[in-house]
């Protein structure tokens, strides 16, 4: 790999006593990096399958955490719209198919982090510039924004479902966020954020409760149909939605910036893509568990269009009972809390690489001011906002997840050219088929907003193609 | 490693660690893993003509698309 460094190198007094070369500074973020490689290290020296086992366990992390963190408030709500619309047909196949398209993508990530060490902004801004890397912190940062609000409306919904008060279910999660932050460790951050992920799955067993009829999901996956009221405008935005539910910027930031935070090599790039692949195995699950959950409305005709996120888990408590209802509204709260600690460390990350301030979960809070600050002030900004009154929550959700799948195309191409750049990546380029799947879905992204932008614009056009 | 091999912070440098901590660091991270190392920057890609049009190409598809959301918004409202 090439070493295309312009500056140079940081050098502290001390001289190595090995080489007697100045030696670089090493911070307590480097030493706490150290001690995870070291575990690496020494789990890479034992055989048999138990050590594989523990150098997974190690190395897994970062993919789980954007996979499940990306099926947050917004997303649930998208996919229990979906079940609720569209009952079980086309949308679980789709789904599916979405979740393969985020895998192709974020494999990408963990090999740009890997190998350069870097996170995605630090290197948009070093090799296109800060005219390009503006736009891009722009794209990243008013979609995790606009995200952040949508993930505590989901908190406050899913807490609601109990009786809990909106101001102790926003203030809760600040507080969760603020306890996994204030360990300031990488590790320990990310264990906690994977317990609390792992929560996730609580749709599954609500998805049980519905007691679905599994020939039809058999009879959905192989034929992707039914499609109820075919193709039409309300499908559109559904259909880029659930893309939104499952790729967005935020993801490409906070993977490689966590790949590099928790100190992956190339050689940990084949457990980067287990994973990734685990991660998207664990999130397409309770994704389609969630349309499975929610498809008893379609089948009772009972109307979704206007349900806000607490009265899905309300309005499905005649089919799924009561606990199958509490589950529900608790794998909502939990959606967001999870997705609330990963898009606001993707925004920490983002600006420490762009302003060149500390950036580590590694980080104690007095070397890591701006870091955590940028991270706690912009979630409880989002916050503050969702308890205004009277704030149209659903057309808010629906909303950012198709502004999320419209800046897809720009941020993918950034992330395509990176990952090709033998200047950065020496040998370790992305793959010939990896790069055919990028292009594909870069395709697929622009034609679903083209799809979208005309059924806003010419809806009649459906209509005329056989859809209503 | 023992805890005790994380170094104590002086007060004129805070942020760095004691000599015998920063070789074993250094033995056991890459180069390029050290925070010192985000002191050096990658040097700027010169961009084709091509991929300059790329950019912009789709930095107009999302500023017109933007339109086309912020179209639709308004029309469900009214």
């Amino acid at each position: 790999m090439a070493k295309p460094v312009t500056e140079a190198q940081t050098a502290s007094p001390e001289r190595s006593s090995l080489t007697g070369v100045p030696a670089p500074t090493v911070t307590h973020e480097d030493v706490d990096r150290a001690r995870d490689r070291n575990r690496v290290s020494l789990a890479r020296t034992q055989k048999g399958s138990l050590a594989n086992l523990r150098l997974l366990w190690l190395l897994v992390g970062p993919g789980i955490l954007v996979m499940l963190g990306e099926n947050d408030g917004p997303s649930m709500l998208s996919y229990a719209a979906t079940g609720a619309r569209y009952g079980i047909g086309f949308f679980i196949p789709f789904i599916i198919l979405t979740f393969l398209m985020a895998l192709v993508v974020q494999e990408m990530t963990v090999r740009l982090g890997a190998v350069t060490h870097r996170g995605h902004a630090e290197l948009i801004f070093d090799r296109f510039g800060p005219f390009w890397g503006r736009f891009s912190m722009i794209d990243l940062m008013i979609g995790n924004f606009l995200t952040l609000i949508t993930e505590f409306i989901a908190i406050r919904a899913g807490l609601g479902f109990f009786g809990i008060p909106a101001w102790a279910a926003v203030l809760s999660t600040l507080v969760v966020l603020y306890v996994a932050l204030m360990t300031h460790r990488y590790w320990t951050w990310e264990r906690i954020t994977l317990a609390a992920a792992m929560c996730n799955l609580i749709f599954v067993p609500a998805a049980l409760l519905a007691h679905p009829k599994w020939g039809s999901i058999g009879h959905a996956l192989v034929y992707w149909s039914p499609l109820p009221g075919g193709v039409n405008k309300d499908m559109i935005l559904i259909l880029l939605a659930d893309i939104g539910a499952t790729v967005t910027p935020w993801m490409l930031f906070f993977q490689q910036s966590a790949t590099a935070d928790k100190g992956l090599t190339a050689r940990d790039i084949r457990f980067g893509l287990t994973d990734t692949f685990l991660g998207a195995l664990l999130a397409a699950t309770a994704a389609v568990a969630t349309v499975i959950a929610t498809a008893p409305l379609f089948l009772h005709h009972v109307s979704a269009a206007n349900l806000e996120a607490g009265q899905f888990a309300e309005a499905l408590e005649p089919f799924i009972g009561h606990w199958g209802a509490a589950l529900f509204a608790l794998g909502i709260f939990e959606a967001g809390m999870v997705a609330c600690i990963t898009i606001s460390t993707s925004s920490a990350y983002a600006f420490g690489e762009v302003s060149r301030t500390p950036h580590s979960l590694n980080l104690p809070m007095s070397q890591g001011k701006a870091f955590y600050a940028v991270l706690l002030l912009e979630a409880a900004a989002a916050s503050g906002l969702v308890l205004i009154p009277g704030l149209p929550l659903v057309s808010v959700v629906l909303v950012v997840n198709v502004i999320a799948v419209l800046a897809m195309p720009p941020a993918l191409i950034f992330l395509y050219m990176l990952v090709n750049d033998r200047e950065i990546m020496g040998d370790l380029t992305s793959p010939r088929w990896a790069n055919a799947l990028a292009t594909i879905v870069v395709l697929l992204l622009v034609a679903a907003g083209i799809l979208y932008g005309v059924s806003v614009i010419a809806p009649n056009l459906f209509a005329r193609v056989g859809g209503n | 490693m023992a805890e005790g091999n994380r170094a104590s912070t002086t007060e004129t440098d805070a942020n760095r660690v004691g000599t015998e901590s920063s070789e074993w660091v250094m033995q056991s991270l890459e180069e390029g893993q050290l925070s010192s190392a985000r002191a050096k920057h990658y040097p700027r890609r010169q961009l084709k003509r091509s991929e300059t049009l790329l950019f912009w190409g789709l930095r107009i598809y999302l500023l017109f698309m933007l339109g086309v959301v912020v179209y639709q918004v308004w029309t469900r409202t009214q």
